[in-house]
């Protein structure tokens, strides 16, 4: 390798650095062989700054930059750009952090800190290479999974912007479970399954199921079982949608199937067809004993005591230990029945229920009167569970990504986005992801559709070559990285008769740097925190 | 040995909770030295053992809170190699308690700065630091 011509830019800030000696550290810089020229500057940052520093990189050759200004996260791509418009590679910048490391962590005078903060970016610097982009081509085409409100409603608007899309459901037809919950949701389902029939861009596959998956972002294999036959498709996204699973809580084990106490989606099914004869004089709700999130449960038992007022007038109770009327409208569902005179009870401990002479009895402490409150009802709307899907399970390890403490699909990590998920390419959207109400759907589905429609909108996608790559002289094709890697963007290839090698992929890969960490061959290098490049900070250590 | 303390952070979190520190002016002692690095993954036991054998008094990986990895385990691959460092140093004469891990969110610029302290006040015992 030939020497590299190192040029040095030192920002102070206008001024903000007053405890630095800047004159001093130029002096010792200028001593070093490979640095070709040091700069002082008050205003690297801006216009006139960026414009010296571009001509001094042009005259003098330069090859590779060291910046010593503020930290990197703030004004990086400034700099990146000055190099970009000076033909050099972005990645053959290093930029030490003197400003918020050093100037302003600690008192009094601290030149020589900086100046071995600057050596450190200086010797990273030295042994930088540069890291070309290139287009990789995506599969324009995206699999949706489910078939419920959310998976048509993202079907709907992925057609919107032009974007050819499989729907494959699970049941025999389309909306089956959104058709029950139709008046709860506001929504009317035929118009939406008469559109997605209508439209080209859409293809439904019912009764099928997604039984493997291979590859990455942009081109995903996908297995697909449908009558006992299997077939493969590519994908360039995949969006999940497979909604939730919901179960009555325990409450007295005998009379739990009873037709006196009925789930939430049962009722919603009375109400829209065949109501009980007589109709129930007296309905009671009760939600929310078991310390999970309200929101949802508060909701759906608002909309549907409304439904019963309206439809059958009967007496309507409520019991539960919180109303939370955090969802959009709820706050005015819940004056409304109040209105219609609904009557809410807060209880503490579980309201115990029993059936006696064909009807329900509800006991239960109310919190707010201290008194004991008996009833005997019609009809008991009782506590469900909302849970993952069956096939949940099945679904993660086939994915191959992480659930939440919960089991529901994506997991609750701040630093993922809503609906993406660790691997590049797939997302989850509504109630798989947890108990969502219909305005928190839409959001979800406007969110993972942009996400599908960036990486395959142009039909290829730009990305970072070989940044992390394999050596494949060096790989014992022992999988460890394969096991470790947190995007799934690694994979076995095969490059002779002979031989298989790991291979990173640059649109999966989100340059962790893990699998570089723990490779015991060491035979995948990182450009920018290569083994060699990290230790070249280190070694500055002896030598200040 | 010199009084260096070098910190591998994981620009996600301990990298901008120090340039928060810095921002704030919540001083610190001078003699720590961060490298940034995507995730606390990265660091291999190599960068650690070189840094002690290039006289650093201390060495520490700061990675993300556990649960919140931004590369979801990289926090907890990261742990793992500074307990192995840890028997590697043991074995060789230099006290354990020297490397240690520690997790943090990006927005909590006082845990930074705790983390260099309890280091230094370690270090007093155990020779080197400021
Ligand atoms: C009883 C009840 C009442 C509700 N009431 C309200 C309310 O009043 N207001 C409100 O805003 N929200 C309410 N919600 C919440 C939410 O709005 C609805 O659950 C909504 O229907 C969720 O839509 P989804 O598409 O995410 O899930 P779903 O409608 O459940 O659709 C999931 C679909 O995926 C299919 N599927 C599952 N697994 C697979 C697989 N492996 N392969 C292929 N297909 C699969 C299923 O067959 C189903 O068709 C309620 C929910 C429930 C359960
Ligand atoms: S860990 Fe290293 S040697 Fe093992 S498969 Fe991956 S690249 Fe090859
Ligand atoms: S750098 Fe991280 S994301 Fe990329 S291949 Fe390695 S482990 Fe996977």
């Amino acid at each position: 390798m030939t020497e590299a011509k190192i040029g040095v830019f030192i920002c102070d800030c206008g001024g903000a650095m007053k405890n630095i000696d800047f004159p001093t550290i130029k002096g010792e810089l200028d001593a070093i062989a490979d640095v070709a020229s040091v700069n002082l500057s008050s205003d690297l940052c801006l216009e006139e700054g960026r414009a010296k520093m571009l001509s001094c990189i042009k005259d003098e050759n330069i090859d590779r930059v060291v910046v010593a200004a503020c930290a990197p996260q703030l004004k990086e791509h400034v700099f990146q750009q000055v190099l970009r418009s000076a033909a050099l590679n972005s990645y053959l910048m290093s930029m030490a952090d003197i400003r918020e490391q050093c100037s302003w962590a600690h008192e009094g005078d601290v030149t020589t800190k900086a100046c071995g903060l600057i050596k450190m970016a200086i010797g990273r610097a030295r042994l930088l290479q540069p890291v070309e982009q290139k287009d990789l081509l995506v599969k324009q085409e995206v699999l949706l999974v489910g078939g419920g409100f959310s998976a048509m409603s993202s079907a709907i608007q992925l057609s919107r912007l032009g974007l050819h899309t499989t729907l494959l459901v699970g049941d025999s037809a389309l909306g089956v479970r959104s058709r029950e919950l139709e008046e709860l949701l506001g929504l009317e389902v035929a118009p939406m399954t008469e559109a997605i029939d209508r439209d080209k861009n859409i293809e439904i596959v019912t009764s099928a199921e997604l039984v493997g998956m291979e590859g990455t972002a942009g081109n995903f294999a996908v297995r697909i079982r449908k009558g006992g036959e299997e077939f493969v498709q590519s994908f360039g996204a995949i969006i999940f949608a497979t909604g939730p699973r919901t179960e009555i809580l325990p409450q007295d084990p005998g009379s739990k199937s009873s037709t006196r106490i009925v789930s939430q989606e049962r009722l919603a099914r009375w109400l829209r067809a065949s109501s009980p004869q007589p109709r129930p004089r007296s309905v009671a709700f009760v939600f929310d004993s078991s310390d999970e999130c309200s929101r949802l449960p508060t909701l759906v038992t608002l909309n549907n005591a409304l439904a019963v007022k309206r439809s059958w007038g009967s007496e309507v109770y409520v019991f539960c230990k919180n109303v939370k009327v955090d969802s959009e409208g709820a706050e005015e569902l819940y004056h409304q029945a109040r209105e219609r005179g609904v009557v809410f009870l807060k209880f503490e401990d579980s309201p115990g229920i029993s059936i006696e002479d064909g009807l329900v009895r509800i006991e239960a402490k109310d919190v707010l009167l201290g008194q004991d409150a008996t009833l005997t009802c019609d009809v008991v709307v009782a506590e469900e569970k909302v849970s993952p899907a069956a096939g949940t399970d099945d679904l993660r390890s086939l994915l191959n990504v992480r659930t939440d403490s919960r089991g529901f699909l994506q997991d609750d990590n701040v630093h993922l986005y809503p609906v993406a998920s660790e691997r590049k390419g797939i997302f989850f959207v509504g109630d798989c992801r947890g108990d969502l109400d219909a305005a928190r759907i839409v959001a979800d589905v406007s969110s993972a559709v942009m996400g599908a429609h960036e990486l395959l909108a142009r039909g290829r996608i730009t990305v970072e070559a070989e940044r992390v790559k394999v050596d494949p002289q060096k790989c014992r094709a022992c999988l460890t990285c394969i096991r470790v890697c947190p995007h799934s963007a690694i994979q076995l290839v095969r490059i002779d008769s002979e031989r298989e090698v790991a291979e990173i992929s640059d649109l999966a890969c989100d340059a962790c740097g893990i699998c570089a960490g723990i490779c015991p061959a060491k035979a995948i290098a990182f450009q920018g925190y290569s083994d060699e490049q990290i230790l070249a900070q280190i070694e500055v250590l002896k030598a200040s | 040995m010199s009084r260096e303390i070098i910190a591998f952070c994981c620009e996600h979190s301990a990298t901008p909770a120090a340039n928060l520190a810095g921002r704030l002016g919540l001083h610190y002692s001078e003699n720590l030295r961060l490298i940034p690095v995507p995730c606390a993954g990265r660091v291999d036991v190599v960068h650690i053992l070189k840094a002690f054998e290039k006289g650093a008094a201390a060495v520490l990986v700061l990675g993300c809170e556990d649960g919140a990895c931004h590369h979801i385990e990289g926090n907890t691959r990261a742990r793992e190699r500074v307990r192995y460092s840890r028997t590697l140093l043991e074995e060789i004469g230099i006290d354990g308690r020297r490397v240690g891990m520690f997790n943090l969110a990006p927005d909590t610029p006082h845990k930074f700065l705790d983390i260099v302290n309890e280091t230094n006040e370690t270090l007093k015992e155990l020779g080197g630091g400021k």
